[in-house]
């Protein structure tokens, strides 16, 4: 089987799982925000296991966190859900979970001596707090109708798959975050489902996710700061939609808007990777 | 009669030199890695069609040659991960990364000798633990002596080869492994160690 079709039946196969469990929470109104978290949770699931294999517990290989953190912070994703509600336990649990998940993948390279002690530390506290804001800012589009959010994110990760394949040279996440893409992307099909919505958890799972393979890709693979904050930017765009100035906007703009913001800046970040990568030795050379 | 004397005490002092050198000789001898005059190479097959060849460039490693007791020899070498080499250095930098050897979290790959055993005068089999990507497994290789000589700075020289193969998804490294690169690896080790 050809290794475009086997991605493209990881990605259905995935995006399947998480699609069944959001009708189910659609219809199960009680068990929205649990059900919205868990089929990112098991869609990411399906896919890691389908692409990577099989992960050890506890990991040896530090990018296998990946995959544990869909599991561990399912969670969170539903906390995220019922986050308007419990304001402080969001703030709090939240924020000491991520900080928590993002421990064991890159205490490794402190071990290593590849980050110092203090560089480690700065990285994981860095990387915790940028990926709560970005949850808490972007899990309220969970709760819109039609298919601007699940497209955007989509969008989200082909680009950064892209980024992560040129940039971090790391065919494997790239994969995992294109197919990602693909999971919140059967929210698109199911917008058009009356009164639809993917839930707020699931928006805030799949940026975890986002962040933890970019993070990954950080740390282990050759994706550099700029190009992690290009990406951490780009996720920011989608909730540019629940900005007061943009939501007196008509609908057109408040969904074109953005979209336009991740096609050009995305595009542009692919193709700067592109043309660095094309441009390194001079020499091609394909996966 | 002190004449005869004389030249006993002459003759069993030479005998005692002749036996403290033949003594010393059987001692285990050991022998420091050269890596100028040393090469680990491996070849990999892409896609069902041809072999892909890479090395690595900097590793270090001691040998131990008990010529009397071969049991008691031994290897120990340690490879950088980073120091990989495939004349490409965009594939380089993606056999650093996590799909192959995840060079950053796992910067050295180690191979511990855990049984050496004569097979012939210039052959012994080596069993070990080869340890990469975080995953030890044992192995085992036909070490072959392929001589043994002075250098150009008198010191006393070795040299060994081997060659053996190993599957990469024993290590975790399963990346391609549906038709883009095999699972087989073959391994050439040829060896120059100066005596320390």
């Amino acid at each position: 089987m050809s290794v475009v079709i086997e991605s493209m039946l990881t990605a259905g196969l995935a995006a399947l799982a998480a699609g069944v469990l959001w009708l189910l929470g659609w219809r199960l109104r009680r068990a929205h925000a649990l059900l919205s978290a868990l089929g990112v949770s098991v869609g990411f699931a399906v896919l890691y296991w389908r692409v990577q294999g099989r992960p050890d517990f506890p990991p040896i290989d530090a990018t296998q966190w990946v995959f544990w953190h869909a599991l561990f912070a399912l969670p969170i994703g539903w906390l995220a859900g019922i986050a308007p509600a419990y304001r402080w336990v969001w703030v709090w649990g939240a924020l000491l979970g991520v900080l928590w998940l993002f421990v064991p993948p890159f205490r490794p390279l402190m071990e290593s001596g590849f980050w110092s002690l203090t560089a480690g530390v700065g990285y994981i506290v860095g990387f915790a707090l940028a990926t709560w804001l970005l949850m808490t800012l972007t899990a309220p589009l969970g709760e819109e109708r039609g298919i601007a959010t699940p497209l955007l994110m989509a969008l989200l990760g082909g680009v950064s798959a892209g980024v992560l394949f040129y940039g971090a040279k790391s065919a494997s996440l790239a994969q995992l975050s294109g197919t990602l893409g693909a999971v919140i992307g059967i929210g698109v099909p199911l917008a058009f489902l009356s009164g639809f919505t993917v839930g707020r958890g699931a928006i805030a799972l799949t940026m975890l996710l986002y962040l933890s393979l970019w993070t990954t890709a950080f740390g282990f693979a050759q994706l550099t700061l700029g190009q992690l904050a290009v990406l951490y930017l780009l996720a920011l765009t989608p909730a540019m939609r629940l900005l007061p100035a943009l939501q007196r906007q008509s609908p057109v703009v408040r969904f074109a808007l953005p979209l336009a913001i991740v096609l050009v800046v995305g595009g542009a970040a692919v193709g700067i990777s592109y043309s660095a990568y094309m441009a390194q030795g001079g020499d091609y050379y394909s996966y | 009669m002190r004449k005869q004397t004389r030249w006993m005490a002459y003759l069993s002092i030479v005998a005692m030199l002749v036996g403290s050198l033949q003594s010393v000789q059987a001692q285990p001898v050991t022998y420091r890695i050269d890596p100028v005059h040393s090469f680990i190479i491996f070849r990999v097959k892409h896609l069902n069609t041809g072999f892909a060849y890479g090395r690595f460039n900097t590793f270090s490693g001691t040998i131990v040659v008990d010529e009397k007791n071969p049991a008691n020899s031994s290897i120990e070498l340690e490879i950088d991960a980073n120091s990989i080499d495939t004349g490409n250095s965009q594939r380089d930098d993606h056999l650093r990364s996590p799909d192959f050897f995840s060079a950053r979290q796992f910067p050295k790959i180690t191979f511990k000798s855990t049984r050496v055993r004569k097979i012939n005068d210039t052959t012994v089999e080596v069993q070990g633990d080869l340890t990469m990507r975080g995953v030890t497994r044992p192995i085992t290789a036909r070490v072959t002596l392929t001589g043994k000589g002075r250098n150009q700075r008198g010191q006393e020289i070795i040299g060994f080869e081997t060659t053996f193969t190993i599957r990469r998804s024993q290590f975790n490294i399963n990346y391609g492994l549906n038709g883009g690169l095999a699972d087989e690896v073959r391994v050439t080790f040829a060896v120059e160690g100066i005596r320390q």
